[in-house]
Parts: C-alpha cells; sequence; structure tokens
C-alpha cells in the first residue's frame, strides 16, 4: 500500500470525524435498527407463546391424579371455577379399576366442535390424550415383554413450520439485514462529501493537478468510507446480541448469542462488502455535481441491492449461485450464522473474493471518469 | 521553465487553444494576459496535465505534461482557478496535506509548513478551522498550499482575486522573493495594472492564440501608445472584458 494512499485516508478520516452530524447520522442505523426490531420481536414472541397454558375444566380429577399431572405438564390445566372451560375431560369413576385390568378406559371430551376458533385447543387436548394413551400401551406391552415398537409400525414426527415461529425466523432475518443495510449506510455520508462534496466545494481540480496517481486518490477515499461503513456494520454485529438480551428468544428456540470468535469472523466477511459499497457510492457520487444531486442518486443505487436482500428474505429463494455472489453471498453467511447450517469456508471465500472483484471493477470505473475533463471540469 | 509548443484544444465546435505557444523562463514573472474566454484556464490546465490537448504540447523543466503529468505535478505548484477549502479543517492541515502529497514526510515537513505559513503572516490563522474564513484569509491558504514544497514554477490562475491591499502586497512580494530564487512565475489575470507592475513578460492572447510576447515596455513602444492600457487594447482590438 502507498504512502500517498495512506495520506488520503487518514485525512479523509479525520475530516469526516469532526462532522459530528453526518458521523451520528450513520451511526444511528446501527443503533436503531437493532432495537426497532427488538421491540417487533417483544411483541411476536408474546403471541407465539401466549398459547402456552390452556386452562379447561377436568370433572373427577381424584380418579386420574397421574393423568392430570401429566395433562399439566402438556400445559393443560384444570381451572377451578363456577363456570365450565369451553373444552371438558371427563374422567370416569371406574377409571383406576379398569387401568389395572388392562380394559379400555373412555375419557370423554366435551366441546363445541363447530367453533373453528377453539379446534386447535380441542386437538392439543386430544392429542396429549392420545400420547398419554400411548405412554400407558407401551408400559403394558414392555411389562408383557413386547417391544412397544411392534404396535408402532410408522411414528409421525411433526415438525411445526407454521405461522408463529416462522414469522419470528423471518423478523430474525430482517435483523441481520440490518447488519447489510447499516454497512450500506454508515459510509454513505463519507463517500459522498470526499466525491460530489469536493466538487461543491472547488477542491477537486486542486486535488487531481497533485502528483498522486489516481488509484492512490480513489483506494484512499474508498478506504475512508468504508471504514466509516464497517464501524456501522460492526456496531450492528455487537448492539444484536446485546439488545436480544431482553427479548425471550429461548422460547421460540431460537440463539442470537453469537461467539466473539463468530463475531469476529461475520465483520471480516463484511469487509469487502464494505468495500463494495463505498466504491459503488463514490462511482454514483463522483457524477453528481452536488452532496444533493449525489444523494439523490445513492438513494436510488442503494436501493437494488436492498430490495434484492430483502425480496431474498422474504420470498425464501435458495439456490447455490447466492453464496458466490456479492451482497447474496454476505447475507447467506449471516443467515448461516443464526439458522444453524453455517455456509461453508469455501463459498465465504469465493464471495468475498467475487465482492472484491466487483469491486476492483467499480474503482477502475471511477478512475476513468476521474480522467475525462467532461467529468471533472462539469463542461 | 515552461514551455507551450502548438497547441490546440476544442469543445464541440468552440476552439479554446487555437496554436499557442510561448515561453515562461525561470527567475522571471510571466504574465498570461487576455480577456475572459481567451483560453488562459484551458491553456494552465494542459500545464497540469488536466486537459489533455488535441494538438501540440506543454513542457515543464523538460517533462511533457500529457505523457508524464505526475512527474510534471511535482515540479510546479498550483493556485487552481477554483479553490475550495475543507471547512472543518484547520490552515496548517490544509498546507500539511499538499506536501504530504508532495512527498513530504517527518522533520522536513515540519519545517516547510511551517515557514510558508510564516512567509504568509498566518501564523494566527494556522490553527484555526477554515469556516468562516474571508477570501482574503482563503487565498492565503491556497496560496499556502501552492508554494509549500517549494516548486521550482509556480502556475497562478488569476491569483488576486478578492484580496485586500494587504493581501495583494504579501502576494506581490512573495511572487518578487521567488523569483529572485530563480523560479519561473507564470500567472493568468485579466487585470493590468497587475500584470504591467508585477511581470517581466507579458504573453498576451486572444481566442487561444498569442498575439504578444513581450516586456510591458516593449509592447507600449510595439504600438505606440504611452500607456499600457492603450497598448492593450490596441493589441487585442476591443476593449471587452478587461478590467484596468
Amino acid at each position: 500500500m502507498s504512502r500517498l494512499l495512506l495520506t488520503v485516508w487518514r485525512k479523509e478520516l479525520k475530516d469526516a470525524i469532526r462532522d459530528r452530524r453526518s458521523l451520528m447520522a450513520a451511526m444511528s442505523y446501527a443503533f436503531f435498527g437493532p432495537m426497532i426490531m427488538a421491540v417487533a420481536f417483544f411483541a411476536v414472541v408474546n403471541e407465539a407463546t401466549s398459547e402456552r397454558d390452556l386452562e379447561i375444566t377436568v370433572k373427577g380429577q381424584s380418579y386420574a391424579p397421574e393423568f392430570v399431572e401429566f395433562l399439566a405438564q402438556q400445559g393443560i390445566l384444570h381451572k377451578e371455577s363456577e363456570q365450565e372451560q369451553p373444552i371438558v375431560v371427563v374422567i370416569p369413576s371406574d377409571y383406576q379399576e379398569r387401568l389395572a385390568r388392562a380394559q379400555t378406559v373412555s375419557i370423554v371430551v366435551q366441546a363445541d366442535y363447530s367453533e373453528r376458533n377453539g379446534s386447535g385447543d380441542r386437538s392439543r387436548v386430544t392429542r396429549a390424550i392420545n400420547s398419554y394413551n400411548q405412554v400407558v400401551a407401551s408400559t403394558r406391552l414392555m411389562m408383557r415383554g413386547v417391544s412397544p415398537e411392534v404396535v408402532q409400525a410408522i411414528s409421525v414426527d411433526r415438525q411445526d413450520m407454521a405461522t408463529q415461529e416462522s414469522r419470528a425466523a423471518m423478523l430474525l432475518g430482517t435483523v441481520m439485514v440490518f447488519v447489510l443495510m447499516s454497512v450500506f449506510f454508515s459510509g454513505m455520508n463519507v463517500a459522498i462529501d470526499t466525491s460530489a462534496g469536493e466538487r461543491e466545494r472547488n477542491s477537486l481540480e486542486f486535488l487531481l493537478a497533485q502528483p498522486i496517481r489516481l488509484f492512490d486518490l480513489v483506494a484512499g477515499k474508498a478506504a475512508a468510507a468504508s471504514s466509516f461503513a464497517m464501524l456501522g456494520g460492526v456496531l450492528t454485529l455487537i448492539m444484536i446480541p446485546i439488545v436480544f438480551i431482553y427479548v425471550p428468544l429461548d422460547k421460540l428456540g431460537i440463539d442470537v448469542s453469537f461467539s466473539v470468535s463468530q463475531q469476529v469472523l461475520l465483520a471480516v466477511i463484511l469487509i469487502p462488502l464494505a468495500l463494495l459499497a463505498s466504491v459503488l457510492q463514490l462511482f454514483v457520487s463522483f457524477m453528481a455535481k452536488s452532496f444533493k444531486e449525489a444523494q439523490t442518486y445513492i438513494t436510488f443505487v442503494m436501493f437494488a441491492p436492498m430490495t434484492l436482500v430483502f425480496v431474498l428474505e422474504f420470498t425464501r429463494f435458495e439456490h447455490v449461485a447466492l453464496q458466490y455472489l456479492p451482497v447474496t453471498s454476505q447475507h447467506q453467511v449471516l443467515m448461516g450464522s443464526i439458522s444453524g447450517n453455517p455456509v461453508a469456508l469455501s463459498a465465504m471465500l469465493v464471495g468475498v473474493v467475487s465482492t472484491l472483484l466487483l469491486a476492483v471493477v467499480l474503482m477502475f470505473g471511477v478512475q476513468y471518469k476521474l480522467k475525462s475533463e467532461k467529468a471533472v471540469f462539469g463542461l | 521553465m515552461i514551455e507551450v509548443n502548438n497547441l490546440h484544444k476544442s469543445y464541440n465546435d468552440v476552439k479554446a487553444l487555437n496554436g499557442l505557444s510561448f515561453g515562461a523562463k525561470d527567475g522571471e514573472i510571466t504574465g498570461l494576459l487576455g480577456p475572459n474566454g481567451a483560453g488562459k484556464t484551458t491553456c494552465l490546465r494542459s500545464l497540469y496535465g488536466l486537459i489533455k490537448p488535441d494538438q501540440g504540447e506543454a513542457l515543464i523543466d523538460q517533462v511533457s505534461a500529457t505523457t508524464d503529468p505526475i512527474n510534471v505535478r511535482r515540479g510546479i505548484g498550483i493556485f487552481p482557478d477554483k479553490f475550495g477549502l475543507y471547512e472543518r479543517m484547520t490552515a496548517r492541515e490544509h498546507v500539511q496535506y499538499i506536501a504530504e502529497l508532495h512527498g513530504e514526510r517527518g522533520d522536513s515537513l515540519e519545517r516547510k509548513v511551517n515557514q510558508v505559513l510564516q512567509d504568509l503572516g498566518m501564523e494566527d490563522l494556522a490553527d484555526r478551522k477554515t469556516k468562516g474564513f474571508s477570501q482574503g484569509q482563503r487565498m492565503k491558504v491556497a496560496l499556502a498550499q501552492a508554494i509549500v514544497h517549494q516548486p521550482k514554477n509556480l502556475i497562478l490562475d488569476e491569483p488576486s482575486r478578492g484580496l485586500d491591499v494587504m493581501s495583494t502586497r504579501i502576494l506581490r512580494e512573495l511572487m518578487f522573493k521567488l523569483r529572485d530564487q530563480g523560479r519561473c512565475i507564470l500567472f493568468s489575470s485579466h487585470v493590468m495594472q497587475e500584470v504591467a507592475t508585477l511581470c517581466d513578460r507579458v504573453v498576451i492572447m486572444v481566442k487561444g492564440q498569442v498575439v504578444a510576447n513581450d516586456s510591458p515596455q516593449a509592447l507600449c513602444e510595439l504600438t505606440g501608445k504611452a500607456s499600457f492600457e492603450d497598448a492593450f487594447v490596441e493589441l487585442i482590438g476591443t476593449d471587452e472584458g478587461i478590467v484596468a
């Protein structure tokens, strides 16, 4: 790395850090993104876990204390009140007697079966009773020296992918998208200020007339902007586990406690992306004549990668190529880190290389543009 | 030493430079005088390689600005047509930045920066952020940036714009001092007074071409006019775009 590149980098960083307002604006993405998501999560988690305890009326509790205990373990509780609950379970008085003689016990589940809203609750109760049946039946077979598996030819494992849980997983994916977003947005102001801003304050011509290769100049500016992008990305990565300490995610079986090494890996993966984002921003804003104009263009351009990521996020589109392409590869790595099936190291490397390649191509684009008299002097 | 040989440059159908040739010697102040739109800025930009001429070449100390702009820029100090300052940085940081881009480091950097700030009487400005600087103060920062690396050639594009009397004096004395050190100074202007008092040689250009190239006195004699202003008007054939 040449010394002049470092000179430009240092100067641009110093200049940008002194710009408190844009510094705060940039970092606010990192702070408020995860926080907003955490609040949204509170709502979802509460909704998802509220069905835990189902209250029913059990008649004849005293006849089958173990059975009632079993139901309670499944979150189905007897409620002591004057009024009957919508679901009533009636245990016959000869329960123990028939059980002891290995005869079928008939338990009645009373409910309004035409009522649609309660169907989930009803089947939950039925399911619980059935599984108690399984427990008792298995014990009986074993006592007679027969493996319970003999009568269980097929077992069905229900994996509930439905509704609340998957919505929560989706939201968590959105949190990771915030990491990408803060990479794209945190360095934006710096990128604009060092390019369109340079032109706006009429310092571009003088700078270009200095004895410095265009590569060093552009790379120095890109390095400064991507330092900020990285700062935003890393801050978000740090913020996510901290904010989510307060959200009872364990109830949904989701874990966002990253290990330090995992966070470091994610941060490293973000470096090429930060560089790409900054070079892209430089490329776009060198076309603009003023800061405002550049902001307008960049908002459009930033829309593209963000839309891409959100579409992937919500449609759950999957393809091998996504692991290798810029932006999507980083997205996959981030998602992999929370979904528990991490992206292979080789795929990560390919993603890094493809991202860097695109950044280099864009870097040449910026240099090409700065060689054009038309672009420089706005002729 | 600056040499310009047969420069041509067109923008669409406008000919900004049309076979411009002149030279500026070391130890002399050369004024490039012409009405607005004569091609002065285009000419200076092609000297430091930001504009590629369609034809001809500009040589600075025998190095071509077209083929080796980086080396050319090492040997020149530039005071451009438009200069902007970074308002969150101090005057000293501005000067340091440019010196560093010219490869200065460490003690030598420190010494040269302090020297130029002192020469321009900027000690009290040096550590203030440039936001809110007056036009004259901004000019001084730009001048300091132009000369901090002690270039052998100095190119100034209308340097006296917006300067108050004191600053003009400082500029003038600085230019004389640099000339006496044997440096080559080329500056453009459309203010005749300035050119007449400062220059050893005047290059008058109109429509991208040189119409006269001599000392101010010689130009007066050439046209038979007593004052330089009249001589100039005579030479360019009009008094449009000229400030006395």
